[in-house]
């Protein structure tokens, strides 16, 4: 008897050894998945961050210049101060360039320091009309660069007969009494038109579904009587939290399309996917405005009634400004949303990366950026993870202010 | 006592006042049903478009139904447009998600609300909700650089190759871990909800802890676990972008092999956007159509099911 | 100085199917105060906001009879409810300050009356917080936040705010049941004070509190006015002997 009883006990304390380790088990796969995903994206994508990509052009630019001609003689220049070990410096010519790679991992030129009275920095854009003078700038890639020799004959550097940075300077300093044409290209791959789109794509979508929002919300929780109307409005609004979003970008093709047409589009649109936008965010706006709204007293209201207002000052003067914290929670939660859709938008606005975006042409927000880069044959897994870290951070930082915010929020009232 | 207020008070503006809240109150009602409205024009809409291909005066040339609902083919290129074996796709995925990561979200979700330590469950927690809120691309170019070299790696062990990693194996995983977060919140709000009386009541009648929690909450639970698994089988449905990077996109037959590419409604509906008009556009909205149906069915047998299940002791 | 003020008559309540008052009648005199008492639950509450009609916000809430302030039937369709929230204050159970500034909470109920010149404000916040026996206490910190305020001083804010209105009647639902005993008879004394220009009906369910402070109480029990009378009369020879039972503590 007291043998078998020791044996169940331990069987016992077995079977709820192997039951409590499945747990722990459990839990720490999703330690370790949040891990790889950040391991992953920041390892990638981290040597890519920078001003350069935030605030660059996505596609490339070529220059075809030459030095305006009283500038067309070397000089000495002193090398700057503040330059890294392997720029290799122009004395003659004020410029300094650099070895790096290119995405298709092949040895390139580019610039990297010029003087400003450099010959480099006073320069005529051939490729317009009027030939106005430019400046070449840290980051150009050195395509092309012809010269004339002390012995009068005309020779190439450049990338196109792939010369190192080393040769380059030397080559200038040794051979050149004066430079013909100089072809640059610049870096490319930034990702500013991404962000100016998203920046559009927030605001827009916010002005139209914050007031029609809250205007739902207040009826909701202010006006509405409890019956079958209410009840489905409620239920018709809380359906659309299931719809998924590629649906919405149908919607928004099928349906908004025709109004922006009326504005003067004739293509997808950065307003087209803010108005699809729009409508996605309702929900989420009329929820947490909703949810805002009911903390605020109740007793409030009745003391601004009982002091001879009517409801709409009630509603304005007392009741929404109480409510603006959870209001700006929902604001916050919106604009994570925003950055982070991408199915809706690849519908409503394409996938052609656009670096001067306007509200009826093309772009692409960072989430469609990021699909794009990854949807072509050859997807540069570099840029993709540093547009998802400027992704991550922005989502993280708004849901740890939304945190932040409803804590103080709650403690706020009586 | 000087009186300053009195000779305010102006009966007719008051009547104003009143009138106005009149007014308010329809536009307030004018906005609630312009947003509620929402769903009704998506379901109106897309039904239109999508059922327009069918119809016989259709300007591109009508499709038959029949062979669109039970195709094994989509062939864009030769205008071969069957939905059948994509339909069948998006449902192993989606519940090879489900089977994946039910488990192993009920488990988290029950360590963190009763078993761990509280610093741990509040950090656990903040895990989950930092997963809850990557957005899908992230997701995407994650499985399109990891999960699929590790796809390719065990397919080469088992002697299969596969397209670069790109198969159903890479979206039943991709899907399980994107939909782990929102199971794992609401089973741990159902676990949490659960009555402390009968956690209390098995402790008395002489269960362990771990006994008590495996088979006294978690069934206390099921109902609210089981709105989560719902809740994500309806994103796995929908998820687009992510699995659009991983599943290679299969032109034929349901793929039941885990190294095989495949197809899905939403990649589908993803792929080849350049068109924006045709039959190859519009068939889109058919596809569309198709999805919303999977989605509400799966949903309306799936709350049957749950009524079932909550009825069983 | 005994002339009515409000005259309710055979005054029937309903919240949905439930009733919660039954043929109220009262008579409700000019510069007096008036004390409601019961056990909770018994309609007290409930007849004291249909004296300034907050009950109309409820949903379901219906009501028969008639109440008449200086002679004209409130209930009645060309009574305009906000002209007669302004005649009939309100003070809560909870000091319930805007989570704006002293000043801004006494100048809301004027400013929604279209009041807009500073200088009548000033002088209505400095006339208002002065017969609230306030202003000593605040007048060097009027843009100060009101939540900053102690509950005693908040209540009295209140009443300042409902005085603002320049109101006939001021209605208190136990405006010191939140309130330290000190709080409390501060408040006491301004009822006091106040009852020279404002009529006062209380809801109070302390029976000291209402043999203290007021001239008439009506005691109220499962929705019906079972006695109402001179308070002195009441407490000391009560008609029913439901009253005599409550106020000697046999329920409650």
């Amino acid at each position: 008897m007291n043998e078998t009883m020791r044996n169940q006990k331990n069987k016992r304390r077995y079977t709820d050894g192997i039951l409590n380790m499945l747990t722990y088990a459990s839990s720490a796969i999703c330690v370790l998945l949040l891990l790889s995903i950040f391991i992953f994206i920041f390892s990638k994508g981290s040597g890519m961050l920078g001003m350069k990509l935030l605030t660059g052009d996505y596609w490339a630019k070529n220059y075809m210049t030459s030095i305006q001609e009283k500038n067309n003689h070397p000089s000495t220049y002193k090398s700057p101060e503040d330059a890294s070990d392997d720029m290799y410096w122009s004395e003659r010519w004020g410029v300094g360039f650099v070895d790096a790679r290119n995405e298709n991992n092949e040895a390139i030129v580019l610039v990297e320091a010029i003087d400003d009275a450099s010959p480099f920095a006073h320069l005529k854009d051939e490729s317009r009309q009027n030939k106005p003078s430019i400046s070449a700038e840290s980051g150009y890639l050195l395509e092309n660069l012809s010269y004339q020799t002390t012995q009068g004959t005309t020779r190439l550097a450049g990338n196109i007969v792939s010369q190192d940075a080393k040769t380059v300077a030397r080559l200038l300093d040794q051979d050149a009494v004066s430079i013909n044409k100089i072809y640059f290209k610049t870096p490319g791959g930034g990702i500013r038109g991404s962000l100016l789109t998203t920046l559009y794509l927030i605001i827009i979508s916010l002005l139209i579904a914050l007031p029609l929002g809250i205007g739902a919300a207040i009826y909701l929780h202010e006006y509405a009587a409890k019956n079958k109307i209410t009840s489905g409005i409620r239920s018709a609004i809380e359906m659309l939290t299931g719809v998924p979003s590629i649906i919405f970008g149908l919607m928004g093709v099928a349906v908004l399309f025709p109004l922006t047409k009326l504005a003067g589009a004739d293509t997808t649109n950065v307003l087209l996917g803010s108005l699809t936008m729009a409508i996605i965010l309702l929900p989420i706006i009329i929820r947490s405005c909703e949810e805002a709204l009911a903390i605020v007293p109740q007793t409030l209201r009745d003391a601004s009634l009982s002091l001879g207002a009517n409801q709409s000052q009630t509603i304005f003067k007392i009741v929404l400004p109480c409510a603006v914290p959870g209001i700006l929670s929902g604001v916050l939660l919106s604009i994570g949303r925003v950055i982070g859709e991408s199915a809706a938008l690849i519908y409503t606005m394409g996938t052609y990366v656009n670096d001067s975006p306007t509200l009826l042409s093309q772009g692409t927000s960072l989430a469609v950026h990021i699909y794009n880069i990854m949807s072509s044959e050859q997807p540069n897994f570099e840029l993709a993870c540093a547009i998802s870290i400027v992704i991550l951070v922005f989502v993280f930082m708004l849901n740890l202010l939304v945190k932040l915010m409803s804590r103080r929020f709650n403690k706020a009232w009586y | 006592m000087k009186s300053y207020v009195k000779q305010y008070i102006n009966t007719i503006e008051n009547q104003k006042k009143l009138r106005k809240d009149q007014r308010m109150k329809k536009l307030f009602l004018m906005m609630a049903l312009l947003a509620s409205s929402a769903i009704a024009v998506i379901i109106v809409f897309i039904s239109i478009k999508g059922i327009a291909p069918f119809l016989p005066n259709y300007t591109y040339g009508s499709v038959d139904f029949l062979p669109f609902i039970t195709g094994m083919t989509w062939r864009q290129d030769q205008g071969i447009y069957g939905v059948g074996f994509i339909i069948v796709n998006t449902l192993i995925s989606a519940f090879g998600a489900m089977l994946l990561s039910f488990p192993i979200s009920v488990l988290t979700a029950l360590y963190i609300a009763k078993i761990a330590p509280k610093r741990i469950a509040v950090l656990l927690s903040s895990v989950i909700e930092l997963l809850a809120s990557i957005p899908s691309v992230v997701y995407g170019v994650f499985a399109s650089g990891t999960i699929t070299l590790l796809v390719s790696s065990l397919a080469a062990n088992f002697g299969f190759v596969t397209a670069g990693g790109s198969s159903l194996l890479a979206v039943i995983l991709l899907l399980a871990i994107m939909i782990f977060p929102t199971i794992t919140t609401l089973s741990i709000t159902a676990i949490r909800s659960v009555d402390k009386e009968i956690e209390l009541g098995s402790l008395a009648l002489g269960a362990t802890a771990t006994q008590t929690h495996f088979k006294v909450v978690l069934t206390a639970a099921k109902s609210g676990i089981f709105a989560g698994a719902i809740l994500g089988i309806g994103r796995a449905f929908g998820e687009a972008t992510a699995v659009a990077m991983v599943a290679g996109n299969k032109m034929f037959g349901p793929t039941f092999h885990l190294f095989d590419t495949t197809r899905t409604l939403t990649t589908t509906m993803l792929a080849g956007l350049k068109e924006t008009t045709g039959l190859d556009y519009d068939i889109r909205f058919s596809a569309g159509l198709v999805l919303m149906a999977v989605i509400l069915l799966s949903n309306l047998i799936l709350n049957l099911v749950k009524k079932k299940v909550g009825k069983l002791k | 100085m005994d002339e009515q003020i409000f005259q309710v008559e055979k005054l029937n309540l309903y919240y949905g199917k439930k009733q919660a008052l039954i043929n109220v009648d009262l008579t409700i005199r000019k510069n007096h105060i008036t004390a409601l008492i019961g056990p909770s639950g018994c309609g007290k509450s409930t007849f004291l906001r249909c004296l300034n009609r907050m009950n109309d916000v409820i949903e379901g809430c219906r009501i028969e009879g008639s109440i008449a302030l200086d002679g004209v039937d409130i209930y009645d369709a060309s009574m305009n409810v906000v002209d007669l929230r302004t005649k009939v204050g309100m003070v809560f159970q909870k000091p319930n300050p805007f989570p704006m500034s002293i000043y801004d909470n006494i100048a809301y109920g004027p400013r929604c009356q279209g009041i807009k010149k500073r200088k009548i404000l000033d002088n209505i916040v400095a006339q208002s917080l002065k017969k609230a026996a306030l202003w000593e206490e605040v007048k060097d910190r009027l843009q100060d936040s009101a939540l900053g305020m102690s509950g005693g001083q908040q209540q009295r804010l209140c009443i300042a705010r409902a005085i603002a209105m320049e109101p006939e009647v001021i209605l208190m639902d136990e405006p010191t049941s939140a309130l330290d005993p000190i709080a409390t008879s501060k408040i006491e004394d301004l009822m006091e004070e106040l009852k020279k220009d404002y009529t006062i009906v209380i809801v109070t369910h302390s029976m000291q509190q209402a043999s203290r402070i007021s001239d008439e109480t009506a005691f109220f029990l499962l929705g019906e006015v079972v006695e109402y009378n001179q308070t002195s009369k009441l407490f000391q020879q009560p008609d029913d002997k439901r009253t005599e039972d409550y106020i000697t503590g046999r329920f409650g």
